[in-house]
């Protein structure tokens, strides 16, 4: 997912100020080799995505998107975002609030455990879902016996997803909550607020728009996520499908325009995160500079 | 409201931050905790706020245990050394923020909060800034903002720590005077942190010196800084000069000088450290027998009414401080170079088997 593009109009704004010291030529060539590097590998990608999914007319992309299967595939996707964001989000700020604002013994391990789903590959997350789950697995019998189905069902979607997309929110509020300290959360309990109180009315509005730009880094790959589900989803149009996997088996159909044109919803979904976090971002720069003035 | 603290120690991890502290804070006072970083005087005032737990030993609020008890039950007024606003409410808001928390039986009318915070705000001078974020003020206002909203719990003490810290000189001065008067029409218990002597000096009644966490000397600033009780106490309040010497049948040898202790008439040969203050020497031309240590000027500085000089002891080497009045220094008429005759005024003296440094 495109999350990390230097969109922000505050840091360009800074750059230009700091640049003066350089000469123009060596700026502007700079610059020139950014965005050229830009366009090659962002912008016309994308922009050919939705070109190919126009390609063969609307009436066949409406019909792309709105077949059955592709319905399912979106319906599922947005079912998947709706379970884990909010799972991940909950754990996001309890294990951020731990780590920053209380000392305890294995707090480093925690840390570098909140971190794992970055470094394993999203395949072996899958995995580990299906040796755990899966009917070879070490819970397989049992659940079967049970007639509970994970692995090549919706569950298992769910959970690698939630793998994979933990770390996004407990990492943008830790360093945060960690720079704020305990001072403010001190103070409102001397004044007499209690513990749920001082979340609601101290914390929560300090973290805010970093905890939006987690949610909204954490939804983004919790639609986009393909290897971890790929693995536990099993391929069953109209059921496991998700949106990346449904544009895979499309594009291996040799059904290419209508591969495209679930491509194109999801990059639209991209850009519209991208749009709402750089809105974020913004905000939280008109508030400093308010505060400043 | 007063305060009695009882056998409290604390440990964090190895380190001993309070060793069986006891203290009584009377009704009204103004009270300075004073002493170095790692003396343990913040932990105490967070220890009384409720804000760290003892390992052993009680609080008493007027008589009453509340060792046990939560800050949010403790009604102490805490201001903290960053001031800790909420950064995302206004002035306003930060002042009230204590009324609002309340249970909603306790929780004063809209309009009585109204009332009470611009009450504050005159108190604390910043009328008209009622809607300004704390990112928009001085360090002073800040300041004076978290002491409103300490004083707005209306509680029954107030506590602040290193409460000048972060200001600037000018306005560190302007602003103790003031907590100073503050403290005069409102009479609340207050203790502050501080490991400035200056400020402990000039504000408080009474000063609490710690060290390694515990108590060297409790008492007035007179007390503490005329009277010190220990070498500590002696180096930390004030500049002061330090001599190696041995008493003997109540005379003390200090390199060439020999002075008279009546107080230690029957100690023989003893080590003993003596100090004196810069402003406790006498300062002559002439020799006079035994009673003056000769030494030459390293150093003066004649800014102001008093005259700071740097001198070289002539007999043993060790450098000393000395302050003269500026009619003195005239009629000395000294000059850098010269060797000039000392004698100390006032002579403090620790036996060392008694205390260690």
């Amino acid at each position: 997912m495109a999350g990390n593009v230097p969109l922000q109009h505050g840091t360009a704004q800074a750059a230009h100020s700091l640049g003066t010291t350089e000469p123009p030529v060596v700026r502007w060539v700079l610059t020139g080799l950014a965005l050229l590097y830009l366009v090659i590998m962002l912008f016309i990608p994308l922009i050919y995505v939705f070109f190919k999914a126009f390609e063969e007319g609307i009436a066949l992309y409406l019909a792309a998107i709105s077949e059955p299967d592709a319905l399912a595939a979106i319906w599922l996707t947005l079912l998947v975002v709706a379970i884990s964001v909010p799972l991940n989000t909950l754990f996001g700020i309890a294990a951020a609030w731990a780590i920053a604002k209380f000392d305890f013994k294995g707090k480093n391990l925690l840390i570098t455990l909140i971190d794992l789903p970055f470094a394993v590959s999203p395949v072996i997350a899958g995995l580990i879902f299906v040796l755990l789950f899966g009917a070879p697995g070490i819970l397989g019998p049992w659940l079967e016996a049970k007639d509970i189905k994970i692995i090549f069902a919706v569950p298992g979607i769910v959970l690698a997803t939630i793998f994979v997309t933990l770390p996004f929110v407990a990492r943008e509020l830790i360093p945060l909550m960690q720079s704020q300290g305990t001072a403010e959360e001190e103070a409102a309990l001397t004044l007499g607020a209690n513990g749920w109180k001082t979340f609601w009315l101290i914390t929560l509005p300090n973290i805010k728009w970093g905890l939006l730009y987690g949610v909204i880094l954490t939804s983004a790959r919790a639609v986009g996520e393909f290897g971890a589900v790929s693995v536990v989803s099993g391929h069953i149009r109209g059921l496991t499908n998700t949106m990346p996997l449904h544009v895979e088996i499309l594009y291996n159909e040799y059904q290419f325009g209508a591969s495209f044109a679930v491509a194109s919803l999801m990059s639209l979904m991209a850009v519209i995160t991208l749009v709402i976090k750089n809105l974020a971002e913004w905000k939280v720069q008109q508030q400093v500079k308010e505060a400043g003035s | 409201m007063s305060i009695d603290i009882i056998n409290v120690t604390k440990h964090f991890g190895s380190f001993t931050a309070l060793n069986n502290v006891n203290l009584t804070i009377p009704t009204g006072e103004l009270v300075a905790l004073l002493g170095p970083s790692g003396s343990g005087k913040t932990t105490l005032l967070r220890i009384i706020a409720g804000l760290e737990k003892t390992d052993q030993g009680t609080i008493l609020f007027d008589g009453k245990d509340t060792t046990a008890r939560d800050a949010q039950e403790r009604q102490v007024g805490f201001v903290f050394q960053h001031y800790a606003l909420f950064r995302h409410m206004n002035v306003f808001e930060n002042i009230a923020f204590g009324l609002k928390v309340r249970p909603r039986k306790l929780r004063p009318s809209k309009q009585e909060i109204h009332d009470k915070v611009h009450q504050l705000l005159e108190l604390v001078k910043l009328e008209g800034l009622a809607n300004r974020y704390p990112s928009q003020l001085s360090g002073g206002q800040r300041q004076r903002v978290a002491l409103a909203r300490a004083l707005a719990v209306e509680p029954r003490v107030l506590l602040l720590d290193e409460p000048f810290g972060a200001l600037d000189a000018k306005v560190r001065k302007e602003l103790r005077r003031w907590l100073r008067r503050l403290h005069d029409e409102l009479h609340i218990t207050s203790v502050f942190v501080t490991h400035d002597q200056e400020e402990a000096l000039d504000v408080a009644d009474r000063i609490v010196i710690l060290n390694e966490g515990r108590i060297e000397q409790l008492g007035s600033p007179e007390e503490v800084y005329e009277r010190p009780q220990t070498p500590f106490v002696y180096n930390f309040l004030g500049n002061v000069n330090l001599f190696h010497g041995r008493i003997h049948q109540g005379k003390v040898r200090i390199g060439s000088i020999e002075v008279d202790v009546p107080q230690y008439a029957h100690t023989l040969d003893t080590e003993a450290i003596s100090y004196v203050r810069p402003h406790d020497f006498e300062i002559e031309r002439e020799a006079r027998g035994n009673e003056l240590i000769p030494a030459h000027i390293l150093f003066i500085r004649a800014v102001g009414p008093v005259v700071h000089l740097e001198l070289k002891r002539e007999d043993t080497g060790e450098l000393v401080e000395a302050e003269l009045s500026k009619e003195r220094y005239r009629e000395l008429a000294l000059k850098t170079g010269e060797t000039v005759y000392v004698k100390p005024k006032d002579l403090k003296i620790f036996i060392p088997e008694d205390y260690v440094i």
